[in-house]
């Protein structure tokens, strides 16, 4: 009995040590995840020559004035306007994720909903293309832009979002998981044609689907940098991530401006993140998870 | 009632499968517009004749445009007369290209110089009307409006140039030529490098020994006594030479070098070869031949010379300080010490030599010292912004004046035979605007006859003079060779004669093959292929970007597996039951939704190097574990490491969320009959989780290898963009280069479509099969098992 008792208390004691290296671990690595945004936001806050003598992980109460003195120093260079990377990427994010989500609904319930030829070899296509790397077709999207005369314009980096086979795939499986035919054949009954209730009757049910990956395509459409270094050339046109590629030139020794563009440019990606992460969170995980 | 009608008519004629198609017929056909067809091209240009195909790609919707400008029908010696255009007319065509091309080259209309000017505001020399037109320029983004008078205003720049005089203005154009001539030196360090790569067998590899043991060193060195000197001054420069390296004579001093490496020999040598010396009247002092010369050259710009220009704080910001975007004064202490370097090395010269009574020394002029003139910046203290933007000003003044030069009398050419201004025409922002080139061509008169049609047939022609010149040249040829009595010289020739008439004959080509071949643009079939796997310094390329890209995305991918495990387990975990698990998720996801090249940008300031003064991250904490200073940019494994940092860093929370998803979708009852038959935590998570995590496990990989493979942003962001001229700092990007960073390089920097779109075409075939590999591997075997034997009959 009483060898008992002291081998829980081990067994106990052993548990708190063990639970004690985990969340170690663990805080260890959540403090790793934000730690490099932090300096980012602090270093924003210095001059260039506090900046490059010491590591400064604190804000720089004493002159707070610096912040705005690097935002001017950054925006008064012609090769970098946060105002026109800013506008620029919106416009391109929201229109792509606004035409991906809504075609992308359309067509996961063209094939959910009706029973047509080819139905399944399509849907077993768009399985297959989801697993082409995106940019291997870039020399030929660049000519056929060319020849359309789009080069240069926002819409080579919009239109392409109406086809996207992945968003597809996963309203679909939405849809075969939590979607009933039944309230289709009742619209039906009550004189509905197929188009409105699709629209309005439909896709209000589709609406958490829609919303996770709303907020994949639009977070997958900021961030994207390859393409659009492609296609932008002009400053006047170029997306956000193009604008931040910018402080990157050797000559541009501001340090206190560099880091002042950076976390400029990662804020809003950040807010979006705040509120949204418990959707982000899940939709990762089901996106993960194949049944 | 009409209501119900309506719906069984419904019912009876229309069947709802139909609206099927409409449903998906947006997706269908945007897909398979912005996808698809451009894969299908991508395809097709990897085995097409990307020659012709080139000059539409490059935004030539009329593809004669392209031969009007690259082809020069004067140089080719055709004649134009014959093929109906008037040679002066053709004359302007040329003059117009040329403009252009200057145009291109100086960029006359940079708005961070026009700025300057226009800020530097009106002064003795330059009136406000020239700072109006200039910032007429600026919102014009062309150079029209500082032309629009008689030349008053160029003339006005002129005059303020040549009087503005600054010690800054003076290092300047010094630095401009340093930096050219070590741009030069790294260039050819590169281009040697390459075609080391390419070298065969036989040829021999010079080495500092092999140098000091050949024969052109032993009989040069003999020959010192006796030197029969063509310029008697030359005699200053071997005195100058002898008390510099303070041996008794230079033959002494020869006799007594061991190492090739010894900066001081390299400065000996160039000395006597091009001795950059000057009389007290300014003639020049020639130099003596040194047979070994180029050896050392060869020697020294193969190893130490890179390495001596890499070490070098100021060299990557030399193009900066070179055209006035960073002030000198600013690293003035820096920059001086390794011009000083640079200088002892032998690599440049900042010092003259000049004759001070019958003896050379060091020129103390400070027009042609560089150091000197630093130190008289150093003295002068910091500039005021004013200084700092009026040197920047006549930077790029004098850059307007140099293009004014040069399309000087090309423009008066035009306005002589059309009245009109050439520059109307010229395109300033870079992207050539065929219109207005179309325009001007219409007036010049020849937009009709030198078309697309006009061009082939051009070509037809001199492909049938050269087979008719080349079918005579053969007969004549086999005639002489037929004749017994001939001498073995002139047999070899007649050879060489026919070797190379069967040659073209074999294969005639016109005149517009060669500027698809001086573009080096490859031609039709599968060469594109066969030139990424045959050419040996090619295929190291692409290869090279291959294991570079697998290997970070290895390096990054295990750690990240392993750590999302782990955490997972722990996460899901029971007995430890963490808390904060919601928050600890978002912390860790964080890093993923960012944007790369932010993130890129961010880690490459965290581990910048520098000799000077400024400290990154990395060399603060190097310093605090009492390690000196390290140049992660120059070792290829610590650039791949940091990039497969960030892609781990970026990437363990995404993986162990889905884990975590995973190991909470498993049957909560194999865990409870585990622990009813005594299973330990680890048994368990070996026995169950693991095994039925690794469809998942498997997916992640497939997932991840995808992206891996198409890894841009990051390796491209990391490091600092140099000055494109500097070759230098495409060689400190070097290793990791990645498939993607190849192809965009190939398509869209050096144009080779055809190239570019093969190596795509490589990558697709290697990710399909990945895929497939994979997409086996993670079938349910069950489930196919069931369906084999359902289909025998065996089961139901």
């Amino acid at each position: 009995m009483a060898n008992n008792s002291d081998n829980f208390k081990s067994m106990k004691a052993s548990r708190t040590a063990y639970s004690v290296l985990v969340y170690v671990v663990v805080i260890f690595f959540a403090i790793l995840a934000i730690i490099p945004f932090w300096y980012m936001f602090m270093n924003a806050t210095w001059d260039s020559f506090s900046i490059q003598t010491g590591i400064k992980l604190w804000p720089n109460f004493g002159n707070m004035h610096q912040l705005i003195d690097n935002w001017t120093g950054l925006t008064s260079r012609s090769t970098f306007s946060f105002a026109i990377g800013f506008k620029n990427s919106v416009i391109i994010s929201v229109s792509a994720t606004i035409l991906t989500v809504y075609f992308s609904a359309m067509t996961a319930y063209g094939l959910k909903a009706y029973q047509f030829k080819g139905q399944k070899t399509l849907f077993a296509i768009i399985v297959g293309v989801m697993m082409v790397p995106t940019a291997v077709n870039i020399t030929g999207f660049y000519k056929l832009m060319d020849a359309m005369n789009l080069l240069g314009t926002k819409w080579p980096l919009i239109l392409p979002a109406i086809g996207a086979p992945s968003t597809v795939f996963f309203i679909k499986q939405y849809l075969d998981s939590s979607f009933s035919m039944e309230i289709v054949e009742a619209s039906r009954i009550d004189g509905a044609g197929e188009f409105f209730t699709f629209n309005r009757i439909c896709l209000p049910i589709m609406i958490p689907a829609i919303a996770t990956q709303a907020i994949f395509s639009f977070l997958g459409s900021w961030n994207n940098f390859f393409a659009p270094s492609v296609l932008l050339s002009k400053t006047e046109n170029k997306t956000l991530p193009l604008m931040v590629a910018q402080l990157n030139g050797d000559r541009f020794t501001d340090y206190g401006g560099i880091y002042t563009g950076l976390s400029a440019s990662i804020i809003p990606v950040i807010i979006v993140y705040i509120f949204l992460q418990r959707y982000i969170i899940s939709g990762v995980a089901a996106g993960g998870v194949k049944e | 009632m009409a209501r119900t009608t309506n719906n069984t008519t419904k019912h009876k004629g229309v069947s709802y499968s139909r609206f099927g198609y409409f449903f998906i017929a947006p997706f269908v056909i945007a897909y398979s517009i912005f996808s698809l067809f451009p894969l299908l091209t991508t395809f097709w240009y990897s085995i097409s004749d990307m020659g012709s195909l080139t000059a539409e790609f490059w935004g030539f919707g009329n593809k004669e445009v392209y031969y009007d400008r690259y082809l020069d029908l004067d140089a080719q010696e055709v004649d134009l007369s014959a093929a109906g255009v008037n040679p002066d007319d053709y004359d302007l065509i040329r003059a117009f290209f040329k403009i252009q091309d200057q145009t291109d080259k100086i960029d006359p209309t940079e708005e961070e110089g026009m700025q300057a000017i226009i800020d530097n505001g009106a002064n003795d020399y330059i009136s406000q009307d020239t700072i109006n037109k200039i910032q007429q320029c600026i919102d014009d983004k062309s150079m029209v409006p500082l032309y629009s008078d008689d030349g008053t205003a160029v003339a006005e720049l002129t005059a303020f140039h040549e009087n503005y005089s600054d010690a800054t203005q003076d290092a300047v154009s010094q630095l401009s030529a340093i930096n050219s001539t070590l741009t030069g030196i790294v260039d050819t360090a590169t281009s040697d490098a390459e075609a080391a790569a390419e070298a065969t067998e036989e040829t021999e590899t010079v080495t500092g020994e092999t140098i000091l043991a050949s024969d052109d060193y032993t009989e040069f060195v003999a020959s010192l006594d006796s030197l029969e000197l063509e310029d008697p001054n030359t005699q200053l420069v071997i005195d100058y030479l002898t008390t510099y390296t303070g041996a008794s004579s230079l033959k002494a001093y020869f006799e007594s070098v061991e190492s090739v490496e010894d900066p001081m020999f390299y400065y000996v040598v160039s000395r006597l070869v091009t001795p950059n010396a000057y009389m007290a009247d300014g003639t020049e002092i020639a130099g003596i031949d040194v047979p070994f010369a180029s050896d050392v050259e060869t020697y020294l710009t193969d190893n130490s010379w890179s390495d001596t220009i890499n070490g070098n704080t100021s060299y990557s910001q030399l193009a900066s300080y070179a055209s006035g975007e960073i002030d000198i004064s600013e690293d003035q202490g820096t920059l001086s010490a390794d011009l000083q370097a640079l200088n002892d090395a032998g690599i440049i010269s900042v010092v003259a030599l000049t004759e001070q009574n019958g003896a050379l020394a060091a020129s103390e002029d400070a027009s042609n010292n560089i150091v000197k003139a630093l130190a008289d910046i150093a003295a002068a203290g910091p500039r005021t912004d004013a200084e700092v933007n009026a040197s920047k000003a006549d930077i790029h003044i004098s850059s307007l004046i140099q293009y004014d030069k040069n399309i000087a009398d090309k423009m008066s050419d035009i306005k002589a035979a059309t009245g009109k201004s050439a520059l109307d025409y010229i395109t300033f922002d870079g992207d050539f605007d065929v219109d207005k080139y179309i325009e001007f061509k219409t007036i010049v008169g020849l937009n009709d006859t030198m078309t697309m049609d006009w061009y082939n047939e051009l070509d037809q022609t001199v492909k049938e003079q050269n087979t008719e010149k080349y079918t005579q040249a053969l007969a004549d040829a086999q005639e002489q060779l037929a004749d017994p009595d001939l001498s073995d010289l002139k047999k070899a020739s007649l050879e060489g004669t026919v070797m190379s008439a069967t040659a073209y004959l074999e294969d005639p080509t016109g005149i517009l093959a060669k500027v698809d071949k001086t573009s080096m643009y490859l031609v039709n079939g599968l060469d594109n292929f066969a030139s990424i796997f045959g050419q040996e310094t090619r295929f190291h390329k692409v290869l090279g970007a291959f294991i570079s890209t697998a290997v970070m995305w290895v390096i990054g991918f295990i750690p990240q597996i392993l750590l999302a495990l782990l955490l997972s387990a722990w996460f899901t975990d029971t007995k430890i039951h963490l808390k904060g698990l919601g928050l600890m998720k978002g912390l860790m996801y964080l890093p993923n939704v960012i944007t790369a090249a932010t993130i890129a940008i961010f880690f490459g300031r965290l581990f910048t190097y520098s000799t000077g003064g400024a400290q990154s991250v990395a060399q603060i904490v190097l310093h605090a574990f009492g390690h000196e200073s390290y140049n992660f940019f120059a070792s290829t494994t610590a650039k791949r490491c940091i990039v497969a940092f960030i892609n781990f860093w970026m990437w363990y929370g995404n993986t162990m969320i889905v884990f975590i998803a995973g190991i909470t979708s498993i049957n909560e009852s194999l865990y409870e009959a585990a622990q009813v038959d005594g299973a330990n935590t680890s048994q368990t998570y070996l026995q169950i989780t693991l095994p039925l995590l690794r469809p998942i496990m498997l997916y992640t990989m497939v997932t991840s290898l995808i992206g891996g493979l198409q890894m841009y942003d990051i390796p491209a962001n990391l490091f600092p963009k140099v000055n494109p001229t500097f070759k230098i700092g495409n060689t400190s990007v070097g290793g990791i280069d990645t498939i993607l960073m190849y192809i965009n390089t190939q398509a869209f920097k050096v144009q080779q479509v055809g190239v570019a779109s093969a190596v795509a075409v490589i990558l697709f075939i290697v990710t399909t099969i990945l895929s497939i590999l994979i997409f086996y591997l993670m079938r349910d075997k069950d489930a196919s098992k069931a369906k084999k034997l359902a289909k025998k009959g065996g089961v139901k």
